[in-house]
């Protein structure tokens, strides 16, 4: 059977490159060709219209899809999520360069700013509906910084953003890895917090397909599930570190040394605890988000969204269902 | 018509430019990388982009933080993208551009998205109007009848005095309504 997925450079990608390089696809009798793209829009409109089969997605965009929210309304589903915590907020190093790349030290200058009549600082996100998006958000109001009205938000592609950085577009970024480390290797930016570090468990990418893709051949689905799992936990192993980053490092998949690649490994869990079950709390947790911050009205009905598209019952059966 | 082609590719911009000669006043501006400040000095009537473009992100958040002072974005498709184009055009994805960009049809396609960027703008906000109106008519329902509960009036004489408090305030019908709920609310000791 002949797939064509998606995938952005990113180190969460990890379970589609492996399962490619490792065969695992291969020994689930799928040929797949990975398709490397450049922007979540295109990742997102691709799948919407069958030009890929399926993509590494961000969780809330396979959410706000499905709702019509930012797009034209287009049946996403998640069978499986593919990572969580590789989310991380990075200021830059001229920002605060007496004090510790904390919160509270940005809302202080942000007041002092606003007391000059200072334009407020931009900050990038790599999507509207992102986890970034939310982390950085929630990192700035508990420090008393109100996200809206006291600091300028723009979207950026996360490969720019230590270039942004270094121009002084942008005073700081929310991005996955390995885009955080290497914007510190480079010496332009300094890591303020990581998602794990605000909210111990934090939902990030998963494998989206359409509705309709996956009921015309379930077995395909749940091959292609299998496959992925098994990627997944071969990439959270720590035994796998070394090996992995060099993989990911290769031109056709991330393109950044391996080092930096390395390093963030060490933030994202591709596997344990039940990491790749598509939880119907990460999808409630994610739609409340996208109220608290206005992508959404109040009256979003939470529950029946998040079951629409979140499908632990499609993992499920790819996973009790005996292999051909 | 003032053009902003977002493309690393000057030929691009050079092709647009001759698909809309003959059309004047023209301005056609090329930038290598999408540029939010510029961009909002600019002032485009319309901005040409690559399906593939890594800006793409950035212009579709536009679409939302911009809802102030949208603009229609087109996006073409190269040929190596076999049918990504009409399907996404039939889905009503985005106003995808077949076959990658033709001189002969840059036009037509700009003014195309163009006027279809209006319908679709004018719709939207009827529909935000229409909700508005429809909220605020209830409110003044709701608080018509709290005075008329109240103050034991005859609704013609409720909605009168909403409108000299209206009048006396300087302030519009239904927002002297909403603050007369969310007041009694508070008198009767219920949430405010």
């Amino acid at each position: 059977m002949r797939l064509k997925l998606g995938f952005v450079p990113l180190t969460d990608a990890a379970p589609l490159i492996v399962a490619q390089a490792l065969g695992f696809f291969a020994d689930e009798g799928l040929t797949v060709e990975l398709s490397r793209e450049v922007s979540w829009a295109t990742v997102r409109d691709k799948v919407a219209v069958g030009a890929l089969d399926g993509a590494h997605m961000l969780a809330p965009m396979a959410l706000a899809a499905n709702l019509g929210l930012g797009s034209e309304p287009a049946p996403l589903i998640a069978p499986m999520a593919l990572s969580h915590n590789g989310a991380a907020v990075t200021l830059a190093s001229r920002l605060l360069p007496a004090e510790e790349p904390d919160a509270a030290g940005l809302a202080r200058l942000v007041r002092r700013r606003k007391e000059q009549d200072a334009s407020p600082l931009t900050f990038a996100v790599v999507f509207p509906y992102s986890i970034h998006n939310y982390l950085l958000r929630a990192w700035m109001a508990q420090a008393g910084i109100d996200p809206d009205l006291d600091v300028r938000l723009t979207v950026a592609p996360p490969p720019r953003m230590a270039e942004l950085l270094a121009g002084g577009v942008i005073e700081g970024f929310c991005a996955g890895e390995p885009w955080s480390t290497a914007a510190a290797t480079r010496g332009v930016g300094r890591l303020a917090v990581r998602a794990g570090e605000l909210w111990g468990h934090a939902p990030d990418k998963v494998l989206g397909v359409t509705d309709g893709w996956a009921g015309e051949d379930p077995a395909r689905l749940q091959a292609l599930v299998r496959a992925l799992l098994r990627a997944a936990a071969w990439a959270d192993s720590p035994a796998h570190r070394a090996e992995l980053a060099h993989l990911l490092a290769e031109p056709q998949y991330v393109g950044v040394e391996a080092a930096v690649i390395e390093e963030g490994l060490r933030h994202i869990r591709f596997h344990a605890d039940g990491a790749n079950v598509p939880k119907l709390q990460d999808a409630a947790w994610l739609l409340e988000q996208m109220v608290l911050w206005g992508q959404a009205g109040a009256g979003l009905d939470i529950k029946a969204a998040a079951a629409r598209v979140y499908r632990p019952d499609l993992f499920e059966a790819a996973t009790t269902t005996p292999i051909r | 018509m003032r053009v902003l082609v977002v493309d690393p590719d000057p030929a691009r911009a050079a092709l647009v430019a001759e698909g809309l000669s003959g059309v004047d006043p023209l301005e056609v501006r090329h930038a290598a990388i999408f540029d939010e400040h510029e961009a909002a000095l600019f002032e485009p009537d319309v901005v040409v982009v690559a399906a593939d473009s890594p800006d793409r992100d950035t212009l579709d958040s536009l679409r939302e933080a911009s809802l102030a002072n949208p603009r229609p974005v087109v996006m073409f498709v190269d040929r190596s993208e076999p049918g990504l184009a009409e399907e996404a055009v039939r889905a009503g994805v985005a106003a995808y551009v077949v076959d990658g960009l033709a001189a002969g049809r840059v036009r037509t396609v700009l003014e195309v998205a163009m006027s279809r960027f209006a319908l679709m703008n004018q719709l939207r906000q009827d529909l935000e109007k229409a909700k508005a109106d429809l909220a605020s008519r209830k409110t003044v329902e709701r608080a018509k009848a709290l005075l008329m509960k109240e103050r034991g009036l005859e609704e013609e004489e409720a909605y009168k005095l909403l409108r000299k408090l209206s009048m006396d305030t300087g302030r519009p019908l239904a927002a002297v309504a909403s603050d007369l709920l969310a007041f009694a609310g508070v008198l009767k000791g219920g949430k405010a």
